[in-house]
């Protein structure tokens, strides 16, 4: 049985994204989950934030302040290596999900 | 640790808030900025960025709570849950918060004092850095060191920042009230760079006041600045006079800059270019900073090199001479303090673990108690882990408890450890006055609770979470009884508690044992009935030896016709003291062998002296009144000395001169008699080869008198003063006290650790004492119904009795004998601090051994009674 539920798909999606594009910030994550979904998925910000310093403080990313290519100042993410291990874990336990989701709908 | 950054973010919410709030808004602009982009007007913009945002402050609280509240949230449920619990047993709280409070509160104010007078004694910034530097001869004794060389080393050396040069004075300070002695450093400027102090008042002297002519300014040292001018605070450019020089006052220093320790006045020492010449005069000290990355080895090393060149070159002089290092820390605390503190120290933390012992088995026994709260909250699902760390929360809880009371124990204790130092003797302690429950206190008083709290937690905690549920539950709220292991845990305490204090007992018995033989090493000069003072000369006005000796001549003469007097006397140090000088010695007729020393305690004294202080003449004579500058000088030497430079020989009638290497050498003196042996160190093993002089002939700049009395000496000091002062008013007489006073003072430091390891002793037995009664209270309750069964079967009250005492005794027996091991270690430990010390005492360790065994079997007596007063039928019916 796995633990993954909702909250969970919003930390593996943030975690992939961070760990296929190094170091974004918040409004960054928001436009490439949405991209990369084709449209399908949309990041609340209420969400997001949370997430992500929940995420910072379990040591999973980590943050800094820098200048974006506009020149503004953003918090800037990156995956630490706990965070790494973590996104192995989240992804194995979501392709389980989708496992035993796809069965049950198959069933009958 | 997640956990302390999310502390750390309650701690500082606002920055951590402005933080969040610039990242939503930075989030939001970006939004604009690609909305504006894309072609929409500003204003659109910023709507449409608003609204897909949603709601900001919700936003911003939910982030604000996983920064801070995740992890807090359920300690602060385990704290209010815990505080709930101890609430609800009161007598358990109240008497571990006190066992506690104890225990911690002695660490406290001996960690506090230990922190002043041995960790940071001084306010030096880096002072591992600063290093003290001496000359060392022959591979052995260490010397101050002369100028000549001084200059050489800070020419030729790389090692150091700056180097520093000082060496002291007596002087008397005139033209502000009664005339006093004081002591004076005479340093160079660099001597303040080198410790990198700056004055709290005015400023210290700099580098172009060190030159003659220019150095009449003088910085004040704290203490002497409170004592003398009352803390003055308009003592800026006020002029003293010393010794009949007039200064300037330009600054004080700091309070934690009791450095040298006995410095009352700090002047620029403006060598002349003879001084900077002489390779002879051993008179200076010299301090230094080393450059950052030199090692102290190194800098020696550099040094040694140097040395050994000056050595090639003045080979007269400085043959045999190379040079040691130490840092500063180690000057100033000298080998005995530190050594003393961590015996105390490390006996006070016994005291701590006495107390964690103690409370575990408080904690077990409430254990006990609370399997049925335990195992209901595992049965609703509780977690082990999160059991543990509820039940530990609790521990820490009581650890900050007791921190609590340990803090107000501590500062009570700490006050009565500075009322009753004697400030004569905490004038000479560098960091004495520094002593207070600083942050650093705090911060180990906090860390020794909590540490306490986990180590009488843990291993109850783990007991009471080894419980088989289903049996709990269906036992309901029947009581039982403890576990084979937690009881076999409880006794492993109880022996652990006595044997640490027989251990504490004894050594704090050997310890008193010790110093009561050096409280009373001089007791056959009985020497509560002499008055003793001590005189400087100033050599302004006691300018030739004629002047000096008819000074010491008039004195003593007022001083005998004084009513009760039976002897007065003076020498330049007193048996016991650990004054005078060991000087370098020439022998006629045979030739010093360079790099080998001959030397001996030089000793001027009055022509009564061997009467006064019974000191035998073994052959020859003593001084005696005939004896005077008009005549051949002569001297009187120990048996030692005859003995160690006249091996076979007759010494009688050989000439000798003492301090050889000096300058203001001594003239040469005829050897008229042999006196037996006088001791004049306390604390050195090594007995000294004594030259006495006669200071009718050879009068010593300084002298301490020694009147003695068929009475109170005391009362003598104000008619002693004013004979004195018909002779010479503008005389101060220093330290006016008994011989036993004296005596005391070198003594204080002994007395301190004697009386703090007894509190530590006393407290650790009375712990012992409540351990060995707590153990057994419980095993009587726990054996109610065994032992109701037993005497309905008809077992006397006397087996009862008998069976419950020999089980006191076996665990008595077993903490004795483990205790006596550790007390034997320990004994050791003070054997090497305290001459007179046996490891082995054989009354000591008996009698302690059966006193201890005495209490444990008094404590184990109620208990005992209890059991065997258990009415069986009642035994039997409350179960």
């Amino acid at each position: 049985m796995t633990k993954t539920d909702l909250q969970g798909t919003l930390d593996l999606l943030v975690l992939k994204t961070l760990a296929q594009n190094g170091a974004l910030h918040g409004y960054g994550v928001v436009q490439h989950i949405q991209s990369a979904s084709g449209e399908l998925l949309r990041v609340e910000e209420g969400s997001l934030y949370p997430a992500l310093h929940r995420m910072e403080q379990s040591g999973w990313i980590a943050a800094e302040w820098a200048m974006t290519e506009t020149n503004r100042r953003a918090k800037y993410y990156k995956l630490t290596a706990q965070g790494r291990r973590q996104l192995q874990q989240a992804e194995e336990s979501f392709d389980q999900l989708v496992k035993g989701v796809r069965a049950v709908l198959r069933y009958a | 640790m997640a956990i302390f950054r999310r502390i750390a973010n309650l701690m500082h919410r606002s920055s951590v808030d402005r933080e969040i709030d610039a990242e939503l808004e930075s989030h939001i602009a970006m939004r604009i900025d690609e909305n504006i982009a894309r072609g929409m007007s500003p204003d659109e913009a910023r709507r449409d960025a608003l609204v897909r945002f949603g709601n900001p402050t919700a936003t911003r609280e939910r982030v604000v709570a996983a920064d801070a509240m995740l992890g807090i949230e359920s300690f602060w449920a385990d704290l209010r849950y815990a505080w709930r619990q101890l609430i609800k047993s009161p007598g358990f709280t109240i008497t571990v918060a006190i066992t506690l409070a104890l225990g911690i509160g002695v660490n406290t104010a001996g960690f506090s004092s230990m922190d002043a007078v041995v960790l940071h004694p001084l306010a030096v910034p880096a002072m591992d850095r600063v290093v003290t530097i001496a000359e060392q001869q022959n591979r052995g004794n260490y010397a101050a060191v002369t100028l000549a060389n001084y200059e050489d080393w800070q020419k030729q050396s790389r090692s150091f920042e700056e180097m520093s040069v000082r060496t002291s004075a007596d002087m008397s300070l005139t033209g502000a009230g009664d005339a006093a002695h004081v002591q004076v450093a005479l340093t160079s400027a660099s001597f303040f760079t080198v410790l990198r102090t700056q004055a709290i008042l005015g400023r210290v002297y700099a580098e172009d006041e060190c030159q003659p002519g220019r150095d009449a300014v003088a910085v004040l040292n704290y203490g002497f600045w409170q004592r003398h001018f009352g803390g003055d605070p308009t003592i800026l450019n006020r002029r003293i006079e010393l010794d009949q020089r007039v200064y300037a006052v330009i600054g004080v220093l700091p309070k934690a800059m009791q450095y040298p320790s006995e410095a009352d006045v700090y002047l620029p020492f403006a060598p002349t270019p003879q001084q900077l010449a002489n390779r002879t005069a051993r008179d200076y000290l010299v301090a230094a900073r080393l450059r950052d990355g030199v090692a102290v080895n190194q800098a020696q090393a550099e040094l040694r090199t140097i040395a050994d060149r000056l050595a090639k070159a003045y080979p007269a002089t400085n043959l045999g001479s190379s040079v040691h290092l130490e840092p500063l820390l180690d000057g100033i605390n000298g080998d005995l303090t530190p050594l003393y503190y961590r015996l105390v120290m490390g006996a006070t933390l016994f005291v701590l673990l006495v107390v964690c012992a103690n409370i575990a088995n408080l904690q077990f026994a409430r254990g006990i108690e609370r399997r049925s709260e335990i195992a209901m909250r595992t049965a609703l699902g509780a977690s082990r882990w999160r059991l543990l760390r509820q039940l530990l929360t609790e521990n820490i809880l009581l650890g900050l408890i007791g921190a609590v009371g340990g803090l107000i124990v501590g500062g009570l204790y700490l006050h009565l450890i500075l009322i009753s130092m004697p400030a004569r003797v905490a004038r000479y302690m560098s960091g004495w006055s520094n002593t207070s429950l600083n942050g650093r206190v705090l911060a180990f008083s906090l860390l020794i609770a909590v540490a306490a709290g986990v180590v009488s937690g843990i291993a109850p905690a783990f007991e009471a979470l080894r419980l088989n549920l289903v049996e709990q539950l269906k036992a309901g709220s029947r009581a039982t009884t403890g576990s084979g292991r937690g009881r076999r845990l409880r006794n492993i305490f109880a022996i652990a508690q006595v044997s640490l204090a027989v251990a504490l007992v004894i050594g704090a018995a050997l310890m008193s044992k010790g110093m009561w033989s050096l409280l009373n090493v001089a007791n056959a000069y009985e020497p509560e009935k002499v008055l003793t003072f001590a005189v400087t000369l100033p050599t302004a006005r006691y300018d030739t030896p004629q002047k000096q000796a008819a000074w010491y001549a008039a004195s003593l003469e007022k001083l005998r016709a004084l009513p009760g007097v039976t002897h007065a006397d003076v020498s330049t140090a007193l048996p016991y003291t650990d004054q005078g000088w060991n000087d370098d010695l020439e022998i006629e007729n045979r030739p010093a062998i360079p790099g080998k020393d001959q030397r001996a305690l030089h000793l001027p004294v009055s022509e009564g002296y061997f009467a006064a202080l019974r000191i035998p003449i073994l052959a020859g004579r003593a001084f005696t009144k005939s004896d005077s500058l008009d005549t051949v000088p002569v001297a009187v030497v120990s048996r030692r000395f005859a003995a160690q430079y006249f091996p076979g020989q007759n010494p009688l009638g050989r000439r000798i001169r003492m301090r050889a290497g000096d300058k203001r050498f001594d003239p040469w003196v005829t050897i008229v008699g042999i006196a037996e042996e006088a001791k004049y160190t306390l604390w050195d093993q090594t007995q000294y080869a004594a030259a006495y002089l006669d200071a009718a002939q050879i009068p010593p700049p300084a002298a301490t008198y020694a009147v003695f009395t068929s009475g109170n000496a005391l009362a003598l000091a104000a008619p002693a003063r004013k004979a004195l002062a018909k002779i010479d008013p503008a005389l101060p007489l220093d330290t006016v006290e008994t011989y036993k006073q004296l005596l005391n003072d070198s003594l204080t430091g002994l007395m301190y650790a004697a009386t703090m390891l007894a509190i530590d002793a006393l407290i650790a037995l009375l712990l012992a004492a409540i351990g060995i009664f707590g153990v057994m209270a419980n095993l009587v309750g726990e054996r109610t119904r065994e032992i109701g069964v037993r005497l309905a079967m008809g077992a006397r009250r006397e087996d009862v009795l008998g069976m419950i005492l020999r089980r006191a005794s076996r665990l008595t027996a077993i903490g004795l004998g483990t205790g006596l091991v550790l007390a034997f270690c320990l004994a050791r430990l003070v054997a090497n601090l305290l001459r007179g010390v046996r490891p082995d005492d054989p009354v000591v360790f008996i009698g302690i051994a059966l006193a201890i065994a005495a209490i444990a079997f008094a404590s184990s007596w109620i208990p005992a009674r209890r059991a065997s007063r258990v009415d069986p039928m009642q035994a039997l019916r409350s179960e």
